[in-house]
């Protein structure tokens, strides 16, 4: 971001020093442990069904599961979600799709891997179609399991939620942030 | 519903020169057809609040849909393909991935093609399990359909009953099988496992809860005057394009042709057990939510006889329980689980082909094999229901309105992975 000329006084570029400043607030204790205790209790996933680990996603959302009582409800807009749940494998075609999803949402956003394909393309580990999920985004958690039980997802909710809380989320890999390219076009 | 005339299902089906200037139409948001009228173009998915993965290219002219080009192929993982690189008994799990909410039914037909290549017959104790998980499953695959329909013109109660009720049934296919979706419980020569201890009681508990519970659906859900304003004569589906477009399972007996692969093919149980198959007239989306319905029942009066009728016996074939080492047969008998040795694995049926077919959830699905006489097949072949139906989503929406799409959509009962394989 470049700041005008008149934005130039001692401290240096002013935009940058606010951020440092802003950055230096919220990290400080009491406001971090805030804002970290909201975001792990309003993970809402967005409603994206990449394959048929969707079957048990919907089921860990349904009354025997109840996975909202973890703060966790599936919502149409990607502009308001922070968790991306890649259920299953993901085709060369629909990972275009989900990384347009992933660049929709706003910062901070997590991603759950559901599933053995999401992994390392689990039972079509030789299709000429799939990609691994890791390849294209920050993944938080790995859910095993072909398809994972439920519960299995309950888990996870409960791990990417400890991760938040200890505030591990913020070390992300730099590989990821060039946006320009999906990756999916081998 | 119908208006301006939009409707022409009956002389042009979409597929020939229509109503809208091609090409490069396509990829302007605007533009005019012949009557210079303006038209719209809207993606949908495939991110979208329903089951995902498809997107559905929808042309509007005003809110009448001019039409809706479902665009496929989201979740295409190269079944066919990958079948050619396993062993018959490995293809088993890899197809039950198509259907993962209906995986008994999609099965159930792969292995009857290769039992009759392999010239075996499962015992018929063997064909009662399978029938009896065949019908759990159907259950389990309409109450997903309602689930999804409920939630596609936010009822968010039809969602959350029947998906908890789901969990019924696939809690006893667990029981059965011990896994909740993925069971790949059918295998060459019989079932894997015997029926547990119990489970007749408990699967004539969740029959009469389920029984319950399908008089609260119609009134809380199909007969509430909110559903069925939205639902009745909306996307009708006559008997005669129903036949033409060769339109399988509940979607084509609700339009008042009585065919079902269950009937046609007479394979399992099912020739030996009372069912009726339920049709209805009218061809609208209501009346495919009815012929769900109607068909829950029937598949719960199937379950009953079964159990009352299971006879004593093997369940599986007497051929590859010779296969099997004696101390494992011991263990087999005590326990009721098939252990099976690795040679089985190499089953190596003739050159040859074979086809079978049978009746999913969603509708009929079809298998042809060709053998080389190698553990691997040549080619398998799958026709699934879902990619059989795909066509309606450009007949039925020609003309509707466009908060008419979901409901089509949920009516139809499309299952992406299946159609796309």
């Amino acid at each position: 971001m470049d700041c005008p000329r008149s934005g130039w006084i001692f401290i240096g570029r002013l935009e940058e020093s606010a951020r440092k400043a802003a950055d230096w607030l919220v990290n400080k204790t009491p406001l971090r442990s805030v804002r970290d205790w909201s975001i792990a209790f309003s993970l809402w996933p967005v409603h994206f069904t990449t394959s048929c680990c969707g079957a048990e996603f919907a089921a860990a959302a349904n009354p025997r599961f109840d996975a909202e009582r973890f703060g966790f409800l599936p919502f149409l807009s990607p502009r308001q979600c922070n968790l991306l749940m890649i259920e299953g494998t993901l085709t060369k075609k629909m990972a275009k799709a989900a990384r347009i999803v992933y660049e929709q949402m706003p910062d901070p956003k997590f991603v759950i891997a559901m599933g053995a394909c999401a992994i390392d393309g689990g039972i079509f580990y030789n299709s000429y179609n799939i990609v691994r999920p890791h390849e294209i985004f920050p993944v938080d958690v790995f859910i095993p399991g072909c398809p994972p039980r439920p519960e299995a997802v309950a888990r996870a909710i409960v791990l990417l939620q400890r991760k938040i809380r200890e505030a591990r989320y913020l070390k992300r890999e730099k590989k990821y942030e060039s946006a320009g390219e999906v990756g999916t076009d081998e | 519903m119908t208006s301006q005339g939009s409707r022409s299902s009956e002389t042009d089906m979409g597929y020939g020169p229509g109503t809208i200037k091609e090409p490069g139409f396509r990829y302007r948001p605007m533009g005019r057809d012949a009557e210079g009228m303006e038209l719209y173009e809207i993606f949908i998915g495939p991110q979208h609040p329903a089951s995902g993965h498809m997107r559905i290219v929808v042309r509007l002219d005003g809110d009448i849909i001019v039409n809706a080009d479902p665009d496929i192929g989201y979740v295409h993982r190269t079944m066919e393909k990958l079948s050619e690189t396993r062993e018959y008994l490995k293809s088993i799990p890899l197809f039950e991935r198509a259907t993962i909410i209906d995986s008994a039914n999609i099965t159930w037909p792969y292995v009857r093609a290769v039992e009759q290549m392999l010239g075996v017959e499962a015992p018929l104790r063997a064909k009662y399990l399978r029938t009896l998980l065949a019908e759990i499953n159907r259950i389990s695959s309409h109450l997903y359909g309602f689930g999804l329909t409920g939630i596609f013109i936010n009822h968010s109660t039809m969602y959350m009953w029947s998906f908890g009720d789901r969990e019924i049934w696939v809690q006893l296919a667990e029981e059965l099988t011990g896994a909740r979706l993925t069971h790949t419980y059918i295998i060459p020569g019989g079932v894997r496992r015997d029926l547990p201890q119990g489970f007749k009681e408990k699967a004539l508990k969740a029959i009469r809860y389920m029984e319950r519970r399908l008089e609260d659906y119609m009134k809380i859900f199909v007969y509430n005057p909110v559903t069925v304003a939205r639902f009745r004569e909306v996307g009708v589906l006559t008997k005669n394009d129903a036949s033409r477009l060769g339109i399988v399972g509940p979607n084509l007996r609700a339009s008042g042709v009585h065919y079902d692969a269950r009937i046609a093919e007479k394979y399992g149980a099912y020739p030996e057990l009372d069912f009726e198959i339920p049709v209805m007239e009218e061809g609208d989306s209501l009346a495919r939510l009815l012929v769900r319905i109607e068909e829950i029942k029937q598949s719960m009066r199937i379950i009953k006889q079964v159990l009352d009728k299971m006879p004593q016996g093997p369940f599986f074939a007497d051929k590859y329980m010779r296969l099997i080492p004696p101390a494992l047969r011991k263990h087999v008998a005590e326990t009721g689980r098939i252990k099976l040795p690795g040679a089985f694995i190499r089953l190596k049926p003739p050159a040859g082909e074979a086809v079978a077919r049978g009746e999913m959830g969603h509708g009929e699905v079809f298998y042809h094999i060709v053998s080389t006489g190698d553990t691997k097949p040549y080619r398998v072949r799958i026709i699934t229901p879902a990619f059989r139906n795909v066509v309606l989503f450009r007949h039925l929406t020609r003309g509707a309105r466009f908060m008419d799409l979901p409901v089509i959509y949920g009516s139809i009962d499309y299952f992406p992975p299946e159609g796309d394989r």
